[in-house]
């Protein structure tokens, strides 16, 4: 590749290069950096870094420095806080220090503090090196012009409901792109690159041939290509997500999409265009570019290697003392069988409720499980042509649940409702009655203004879309078969059961009730309001699981089949579902008609106690939403205010602050106020026989407590790249795809500010998760040792795992199998 | 006037209390910005309340102010949504160490419109127009750290100079001629000479020129439809308010411009190509902001048109119910995604066929002339017919189409329901037009180009209902596959305005001022 120089830029575009079969693995290597990023209707959180997770996360850190300017760890201002605040103290410091044979002393890293961060420089590209020598006061960037323009074209080419209208789409993203750009006038007349449409009808009709023709072209060497690819996708990183979200689905599905190296050739292609459109000095500059990008790489891993001591120190502050806590939690017994057990998701915010509902009452006990119940499946809403995923990202659905209760002619019903409603859409935003409308129904905007800025318009339910009341009761969302349409047999759930109650460590001891409590959130006007709900549902409410399994485990038929599998539930125990708003911290409960009358005193006085909980549980709350000093019926009317107020972009506070997820019994931790910053999953690792449930608490809720935590320490140390900024600028993109801030730049992806920042603090600390995992180390390693990709999170930094020993009464890191 | 009244003077001197309350609030205590907008809109509902009573003359002047019906809608629209934002903005912006900041200029700007809604005399207006645009430029900027942010306030900045150059050489012109900048001795000047003087025909094209760039016709829309680096409540004062002050202004002049005939025919055609353009691009956009935007471009497109062909009372209709539509519109932006999940949940949807659309069309068609037939029969006492009746009956037939071709689900309960959502348009539509007729004076000013006029919106409307049906009916054709990509690009009327932008007045970028973790720093910025 070596035949390309300095006129090179300039020959006729049609170079004879083939794309080789290295170059295609070059392509997908710096594809497969790109984590999927999920739309805004199903917004469930994602380690934007997990195609990295193969590279200790330092140098992962230097890497995307040195190609995009991304900084994974705080500012050194931020750590000079904590300490001078008494977050961050010595002991910590030379903790983080121990036993890592580094040449950093103590003096170092306290001298860390008060200096300033190293400037690291970025690799330069040809957009780079084509700002370099232009007035960038008086002109546009090329770089804010490229990524702007490419991302418009995306969203028109992606688009899936704003538009009415949008280009052809045959041939795939990157033959619509250069239909597009031959008779694409804005380069000349907002950049005066007269020649660009000529230059793009030159450029090779597929993607492969782009991309190995314009990396000749440009001149890049071969062991540099999957850097510079990525440091290009890099620069369009929400698109590419977005991409890359695609192909996740593809692949879950037995497919694949190639959206995303299609993306990948648009950029290319700019840079190949840039540097025919430029001068021979500019050909002159990019070569000593390319050629400094070794020197650019040393100085990003150079730039701040200590201070990820400092990082880990900030961790020690807050784990030591919650490991010590955990150890004495080992002196407690199992509960004998108590009244009620609660059953709720592991998110963060449960372990505020659990807490407030466990201190109502000795003989509440609580276990912790992911909301989806486990049970992998789909759910299609009443009249609805499709499913939606209500699972964790990771699996695909196998099983479909519905609606069931309601006749045909309530299904007739909500169809025409619908689609008159489509109609009067249609009527307001087509670019002819539009007029009309203004005219015939725009003063009665006066009311709608006032209902939603006094709040009137009360909290909205998706599911209840084009139902009467009486019919939303009657409605009762079950499994229904499979996502095939096939039917589900007694034994098979029978089986699903089992499973189910075996992974969330009940199999015996059953209460009287045993509550299985869902989550969402409630609020108005919010693009991210799917990033509230229940993650292992896929960004929905958990309503629809916790319904559709508690009312499995009542089936007799089920039980029979349980007890065959050695599982006896009492004739005397009935599950419930229910749905905690995390919102109000109110907590709903379902199909209750079915309840035994032998249970309702059961039921009344759970009722109590569940109220009793909300009140402490939004009075723990209350201080973050800057609610405190409120007695407990003002501060309950204060919260459900949030929860209708369309202006409200901090309804509550979500997962901010999450550190931790234990994998335990509830005795463990029963005693400790964990602050809302864990995650809590139940595990008796006694009665795994095989270790198959820790096997599949490590590969699914440990990877999406990863997930999270990691989304929120991304969203946090480099909000610009890897959060969504300023929610008061956010413009949705696509109907659903996700949000612009402003008018346009890269699609953004991650969290909002509003999400992680009061104004005046951060509420959410960024520290990577840690894992506190109670079962045999043996057990811990033989499931690392099956899973590449857990080890991987292990080993390079990613998580801090830790091994609750029973036998020794101590909590210590997880060093290896020994 | 009726000055000696002590009532009259009162309500007058209330009127005049509110840009006051708005302004000395901004100056002392911007942080109660939501009670004065309250207090504001309580005080216009005691003068609503007292013209309505007639306890106070409409239509009279003193100590500068005009009262009438316009002021009322007016001033009701601007305290109203003025009330709404600053309730908005207090939560939204909760955190925002700069909300005084922002909160006094949402107050200046208030200020500054309800001036120059009350104002009597051009003069008031023109300063208060002025300062309304200055103050919003700080709003417009309110996060200095963003360049799109400053390219889009700068242009707007310049092009409402080049329109305060027009409209202050009105303002010399109508001096010189009428001797007076008062409203009603314009007025009354207009309809003494209705030939009215050349200079005052230049006068009037130079407020049209003025009104156009300030309202954002094209080719100098780029700068409203870039705006959402604001926000989104500024989006909502400005796209609900302030761009549409131009047709306040025309409503204003409407005794004057009836006259007039040159400025009004150029105001048809600035009007009726933006609204046709506008209208088209919007269907092209992808985000839920701009669409906005450009839908409020059209919107006040069509406005302009109404106020060009004299149809006074229609172009204060539209105005209110427009802003009235766009404040909620654009506050309520982040429930897109909510709206989409409640789409998709709809079961069938109907395949664009020619078929369909030609009898819906067609159906539309003869109830709309049937309609044109009736009333034609019942004013035929007036005279011959009117082009106004069948150029609406028009607009009004080819814009059910979509109400009843747009639905999927077949059968006698959705018939129903379709010709019941016609019915109502049309009810609401009439009702609407009647009743703006009836209170709003001068109605009946009709321009003497309004028939060529008429001729004129009754072929745009026929032209952007044929463009888009194709569009729709054949979006692989060759028409639509050679029209997409200028209606994706906005024409590409706009680049050569950034491009000059950049060099006359360039986007130099501040230090964040806000909290330094809020304003976080722009890697790739937008930037039309």
């Amino acid at each position: 590749m070596t035949h390309t120089h300095g006129s090179a830029p300039r020959s006729p575009a049609v170079a004879p290069a083939e794309p080789t079969a290295a170059l295609k693995q070059t392509v997908s290597r710096a594809c497969g950096r790109i984590a999927p990023s999920w739309p805004l209707d199903r917004f469930i959180a994602v380690n934007p870094f997990w195609g990295l997770i193969d590279l200790p996360l330092p140098e992962v850190a230097a890497r995307l420095r040195a190609l995009s300017g991304a900084e994974l760890l705080m500012p050194r201002a931020w750590y000079r806080e904590q300490y001078r605040a008494g977050r961050l103290r010595d002991e910590h410091l030379t903790a983080a220090l121990a036993g890592t044979g580094s040449g950093c002393s103590l003096a170092d890293l306290r001298g860390l503090l008060d200096e300033p961060e190293p400037a690291a420089p970025v690799r330069q590209r040809v957009v780079d090196v084509r700002d370099g020598d232009r007035d960038l006061v008086h002109e546009v960037s090329w770089r804010n012009f490229v990524t702007h323009s490419v991302s418009q074209f995306c969203a028109a080419y992606f688009d899936d409901g704003q538009a009415s209208l949008g280009p052809a789409r045959e041939g795939g993203l990157y033959a619509s792109w250069r239909r597009q750009a031959v008779s694409d006038r804005s380069p000349a007349a907002l950049m005066g690159f007269t020649t660009f449409r000529g230059m793009a009808s030159e450029l090779p009709a597929s993607a492969p041939d782009l991309t190995a023709a314009a990396l000749d072209a440009l001149g890049v060497a071969e062991p540099e290509r999957e850097s510079y690819l990525w440091s290009l996708l890099l620069d369009q990183n929400g698109w590419a997500s977005w991409c890359a979200y695609r192909r996740w689905n593809a692949r879950l599905a037995g497919g694949d999409d190639d959206a995303i190296s299609d993306l990948l050739a648009i950029r290319l292609a700019w840079e190949w265009m840039l540097l025919r459109g430029g001068s021979q000095t500019l050909a002159r500059t990019w070569k000593r570019a390319t050629a400094s990008w070794p020197a650019v790489d040393a100085s990003a891993a150079a730039a701040r290697t200590s201070d990820w001591w400092l990082q880990s120190a900030i961790e020690i502050a807050w784990r030591s003392p919650v490991a010590s806590a955990l150890a004495a939690g080992l002196a407690e017994a199992r509960p004998a069988t108590p009244a009620v057990q609660a059953v709720f998701c592991i998110d963060v915010r449960s372990e505020v409720f659990r807490r407030a509902l466990e201190s109502t009452a000795d003989s509440v006990t609580t276990l912790g499980f992911a909301g989806f119940f486990g049970i992998p499946m789909d759910y299609r809403p009443l009249g609805a042509p499709s499913a939606r995923p209500q699972l964790p990202g990771l699996l695909a659905p196998r099983l479909r649940a519905a609606d069931t209760g309601l006749g045909a002619e309530v299904e007739e019903q909500r169809a025409r409702r619908l689609d008159l409603a489509a109609g009067w859409k249609a009527f307001k935003t087509d670019a002819l009655s539009t007029f009309t409308f203004v005219e015939a129904l725009g003063l009665a905007y006066a009311g709608k203004l006032v209902v939603d800025s006094l709040g009137l318009g009360g909290a909205r339910s998706i599911e209840r879309t084009g139902l009467s009341r009486d019919a939303d009761a009657r409605r009762k969302p079950r499994l229904v078969g499979s996502v095939d349409g096939g039917p589900l047999d007694a034994e098979a759930r029978g089986e699903l059961a089992a499973t189910m109650l075996r992974a969330m460590s009940l199999t015996r001891g059953f209460a009287r009730i045993v509550l299985l409590a869902g989550h969402g959130s409630v609020t108005r006007n919010n693009p991210h309001a799917a990033g509230l709900d229940c993650g292992a549902c896929c960004g929905q409410t958990g309503e629809v699981n916790a319904r559709a399994a508690a009312a499995l485990l009542n089936e007799p038929e089920v039980r029979s089949g349980l007890v065959r599998r050695g599982i006896e539930v009492p004739g005397t125990t009935w599950f419930v579902a229910g749905l905690h708003n995390t919102t109000t911290d109110e907590l709903a409960l379902f199909d209750l008609d079915e309840l035994p009358a032998s249970h309702r005193p059961d039921l009344a006085a759970l009722r109590t106690g569940l109220a009793d909980a909300g009140v402490r549980a939004r009075a723990e709350r209350a201080d973050l939403l800057g609610l405190q000093r409120k007695n407990p019926s003002r501060l309950h009317r204060a919260v459900r205010a949030r929860t209708t107020d369309w202006a409200q972009v901090r309804a509550e506070w979500g997962l901010a602050n999450n550190a931790a997820f234990i994998v335990a019994p509830r005795e463990r931790s029963r005693h400790l106020d964990l602050g809302g910053r864990a995650f809590l999953h139940e595990y008796r690792h006694e009665e795994d026989d095989q270790y198959d449930v820790l096997e599949l608490i490590m590969t699914a809720p440990m990877v999406v407590t990863h997930w999270i935590n990691l989304q929120y320490y991304a969203s946090t140390v480099d909000n610009a790249r890897y959060g969504s900024g300023n929610k008061v600028l956010h413009n949705i993109v696509g109907g659903h795809i996700g949000v612009f801030e402003g008018n346009g730049g890269d699609l953004r992806i991650g969290l909002p500010m509003q999400s992680l920042h009061d104004g005046a603090d951060w509420v959410h600390t960024p520290l990577r998760l840690a894992v506190f995992i109670e079962a045999p180390r043996a057990a811990i390693a033989a499931v690392l040792a099956r899973h590449a990709h857990v080890r991987a999170l292990v080993t390079h930094g990613w998580i801090e795992l830790f091994c609750i020993d029973a036998q020794a009464g101590v909590v210590v890191a997880y060093q290896g199998p020994t | 006037m009726n000055a000696s009244d002590p009532w009259s003077l009162g309500v007058h001197l209330a009127a005049l209390a509110i840009p006051a309350l708005l302004g000395v609030t901004a100056l002392v205590r911007p942080r109660w910005a939501e009670v004065a907008c309250a207090l504001a809109l309580a005080m216009t509902l005691g003068i609503v309340l007292a013209l309505a009573t007639r306890i106070v003359r409409a239509g009279g002047s003193a100590v500068g102010v005009r009262l009438d019906v316009v002021t009322c809608a007016m001033l009701l629209l601007v305290c109203g949504i003025g009330y709404v934002i600053a309730r908005y903005s207090r939560t939204y912006l909760h955190g925002d160490p700069r909300i005084d900041t922002y909160d006094r200029w949402v107050l200046l700007t208030l200020g500054a419109v309800t001036s120059l809604v009350i104002a009597s005399n051009l003069l008031v207006i023109a300063a208060a127009w002025t300062a309304t645009s200055i103050a919003l430029h700080q709003l417009l900027t309110f996060y200095p750290d963003r360049s799109a942010a400053l390219v889009a306030a700068h242009k707007k900045f310049l092009v409402s100079r080049l329109a305060d150059v027009c409209f202050w050489s009105c303002l010399v012109l109508v001096r010189a001629s009428v001797g007076s900048l008062d409203l009603d001795r314009i007025s009354g000047w207009a309809v003494a000479h209705p030939d009215l003087t050349p200079s005052m025909h230049v006068a009037a094209v130079l407020a049209v020129i003025a009104v156009a760039l300030k309202s954002a016709q094209l080719p100098f829309h780029g700068w409203l439809i870039q705006v959402m680096e604001a926000p989104t409540p500024v989006s909502a004062l400005l796209h609900a308010g302030i761009v549409n002050i131009g047709g306040f202004v025309m409503i204003r002049l409407a005794p004057w411009m009836a006259h007039a005939l040159a400025a009004q025919l150029l105001l048809v055609i600035i009007g009726l190509v933006t609204m046709v353009v506008a209208a088209l691009v919007m269907t092209t956009r992808v985000s839920v902001k701009v669409a906005l935007a450009w839908s409020t471009c059209a919107q006040v497109g069509f406005m302009l048109v109404e106020c060009g062909l004299g149809a006074w009372h229609l172009a204060l209709l539209h105005l209110v119910a427009h802003s009235l539509y766009k404040a909620h519109s654009f506050l309520s932006a982040g429930g897109a995604v909510e709206a989409w999940r409640v789409q998709e949940m709809r079961a069938r949807r109907p395949r664009p066929s020619s078929m369909r659309l030609v009898v819906v069309t067609l159906g539309a068609l003869g109830a709309a002339v049937a309609c044109v037939m009736v009333i034609e029969a019942r004013s035929a006492a007036h005279g011959g017919p009117d082009l106004a009746v069948r150029v609406i009956a028009l607009l009004v037939g080819l814009s059910v189409v979509p109400l009843v071709a747009g639905r999927a689900v077949v059968g006698a309960a959705s018939m129903a329901a379709s010709a019941a959502s016609v019915a109502v348009v049309a009810l609401l539509y009439i009702g609407g037009h009647s009743a703006a007729a009836r209170l709003v004076p001068g109605a009946t000013m009709a321009t003497g180009t309004a028939n060529l006029g008429w001729i004129l919106v009754g072929a745009g409307v026929v032209v952007l209902f044929a463009v888009k049906a194709v569009l729709a009916l054949k979006p692989g054709g060759r028409f639509s596959r050679a029209l997409y990509p200028w209606l994706f690009a906005g024409l590409y009327l706009d680049e050569r305005f950034t491009r000059a932008t950049f060099r006359i007045w360039p986007p130099r970028l501040q230090r964040p001022i806000t909290a330094r973790a809020i304003a976080v720093r722009d890697p790739v910025g937008g930037l039309t």
